[in-house]
């Protein structure tokens, strides 16, 4: 056999730490709830309610960010001008803001003493304690992840291939459409994956935002404070496995998208 | 140069003063003096912790704010060391803390359930004291409470309006009011309406009395029979009924009326009685802590009360001209 390097040990002992940092508690809260409370849990209306709506409303988000991010992640990958880093920084924003905050801040220009808030009302768009108001918390917070994502993706493509596309009498929005888009498409699902994944997480700024109706960690911190610890595990649980599963079905889609492109 | 002619005597002084120190230390109420109370007399008591050990300096006062009953608890079932408990139900004391633990049970102050709103609010020109449950029943009217089942102060609310219906002798009123209410109002503690209100998303909620006056905000005051804050209107309170979430979910309890009165003790075995004294001394003079109490919306009682001639016997000399007998 041959004899490894102690830097080698090193990197295993370590992978080894962060694994157990990460999966221990975890697995010591899905373990914790009996079975039957977990069958019990998914009877619960309230409980599939909420989780319904945080992947709903997550989903929304990525599917926001995917419309209105790609535009600008592309700008940002191919373009360089004045204050690009200023834009960049603008954008990674809902990243460093604490999260309450975020949900002031929407609120505050929601409100009607705000001339956003006059004209949302006017329309008839209400964000305070409604399902526009949580997607559009959890759009805020997700868009970073997306548009940083995608960025790279783009800038990983050779402008060559569309200065060849464009040459050959395309126009810039075929080109996009036929060279860039499908050459991107793997960092863009990735972009999806990491905005969605950020926003189900989200429950600092919701709470602020909409209390009712609840998306899941809201039911869980309520559960949480009027029940105690035995009955929010189980709708974590549930929250948990629920992720994991749309995580990898995507994950595994996009590998193999991947190994046949 | 000047540093060196100062420091002799300021090497003087120092000695002087930790000479000193120890022999007139023991005329003052020194070292550290713990007080449980409820979570709503933070600021209050805050501000009475600041004048304190302004004139004390070698008293620390360490305050845990926390749920009445959970204050209570801490002391009768955890046994942790404690000189002062205030609760925000004086029932508290009498229940979990009388004879065991405390021997007595000043009622200080009270607080009351007030409807907040700001001059954006819509209709906030036409609302008073006596249209209120009209406007809330308006189309239009945004407003809210906090969640009955997490805060008490949600609860309450929905008692006043209970209590409405019966005082205004409008039956169906709790439900016309319930029913103008969006789910989507109620928020997890009655605090978090207030950025609600500021930001213009909501036009009126329901706070306790000092709430509002410490932050300011425009409010409508409810006759005694509604607004909980009169202790001698118990009765006709309890009769406010209002289900709760349980133990677990899906199973209920039920939530009787009662008024919001505030109840201070002094704990039988407090590790630093004498500096309790001291505090409840500053504490029940209309001069000093009664003052910074009615400055912040919680109107004492001036006298503070007990409510027989033999709890007052039980009351520690310096205390006894602050308080009268009153039922």
């Amino acid at each position: 056999m041959e004899k490894r390097e102690p830097f080698f040990w090193l990197t295993i002992s370590s992978s080894v730490v962060i694994l157990a940092f990460i999966v221990l508690p975890l697995l010591d809260m899905v373990t914790t709830p009996s079975v039957s409370m977990l069958r019990e849990t998914l009877k619960d209306r309230d409980v599939m309610r909420s989780i319904w709506l945080s992947i709903y409303a997550s989903g929304a988000a990525a599917l926001i960010s995917f419309v209105f991010g790609t535009p600008l992640a592309y700008l940002l990958a191919r373009t360089h001008f004045r204050g690009k880093r200023l834009i960049e920084s603008v954008i990674d924003l809902p990243i460093v803001i604490p999260h309450p905050v975020v949900g002031i801040a929407i609120l505050s220009v929601a409100g009607k003493n705000h001339w956003i808030g006059q004209i949302l009302g006017d329309l008839g768009i209400r964000i305070m304690g409604s399902a526009t108001g949580i997607i559009t918390v959890l759009t805020f917070v997700g868009l970073p992840f997306y548009i940083n994502t995608v960025k790279n993706g783009f800038e990983a493509i050779s402008p060559r291939l569309e200065n060849v596309s464009r040459s050959l009498g395309a126009s810039l929005s075929s080109t996009f459409f036929r060279i860039t888009f499908p050459l991107a498409w793997r960092s863009i699902i990735i972009g999806l994956i990491m905005c969605t994944a950020r926003a189900i997480s989200e429950f600092g700024a919701v709470v602020i935002v909409a209390y009712h109706p609840m998306i899941a960690p809201v039911l869980i911190y309520e559960r949480f404070e009027a029940y105690g610890l035995k009955y929010s595990q189980p709708v974590a649980v549930w929250l948990v496995l629920v992720c994991l599963f749309l995580f990898l079905v995507l994950r595994v889609l996009t590998l193999r998208k991947a190994k046949e492109s | 140069m000047l540093r060196r002619h100062m420091v002799g005597p300021l090497v003087a002084f120092f000695i002087i003063v930790t000479a000193v120190l120890p022999f007139s230390a023991g005329a003052e109420p020194k070292g550290k003096l713990i007080m449980f109370h409820a979570g709503s007399l933070s600021v209050p008591f805050e501000a009475m912790e600041k004048a304190l050990e302004a004139k004390y300096p070698n008293l620390d006062l360490l305050r845990e704010p926390s749920g009445s009953q959970k204050a209570a608890r801490k002391i009768a079932e955890l046994n942790k060391p404690c000189d002062i408990m205030a609760s925000a139900d004086y029932n508290v004391i009498d229940k979990l803390l009388i004879p065991d633990f405390a021997d007595w049970n000043v009622r200080f102050a009270t607080n009351q359930l007030v409807l907040c709103y700001t001059d954006k609010s819509r209709y906030s020109n036409d609302i008073n004291a006596d249209n209120w449950y009209q406007v809330l029943q308006r189309k239009g009217v945004s407003w809210g409470h906090s969640d009955p089942n997490l805060d008490p102060c949600g609860y309450r609310s929905l008692m006043a309006l209970q209590l409405a219906e019966k005082y205004y002798k409008q039956p169906g009123l709790y439900d016309k009011l319930i029913a103008n209410r969006l789910k989507e109002n109620i928020r997890p503690k009655s605090v978090e309406l207030i950025s609600l209100l500021q930001t213009g998303n909501m036009d009126y909620a329901w706070e306790y009395l000092s709430v509002a006056v410490q932050h300011g905000l425009k409010y409508i005051a409810l006759p005694d029979q509604i607004n909980l804050g009169d202790y001698q209107h118990d009765d006709l309170y309890a009769q406010a009924v209002v289900k709760v979430t349980g133990k677990e979910p899906g199973t209920f309890m039920d939530m009787k009326g009662k008024s919001c009165t505030y109840g201070v003790t002094l704990i039988k075995n407090a590790p630093n009685r004498e500096a309790a004294i001291a505090f409840l001394s500053y504490m029940l003079d209309p001069k000093g802590g009664l003052k910074v109490l009615k400055e912040m919306g919680q109107p004492p009682f001036i006298p503070c009360r007990v409510p027989t001639e033999e709890m007052k016997a039980r009351l520690p000399g310096e205390l006894k001209g602050l308080v009268e007998v009153r039922n």
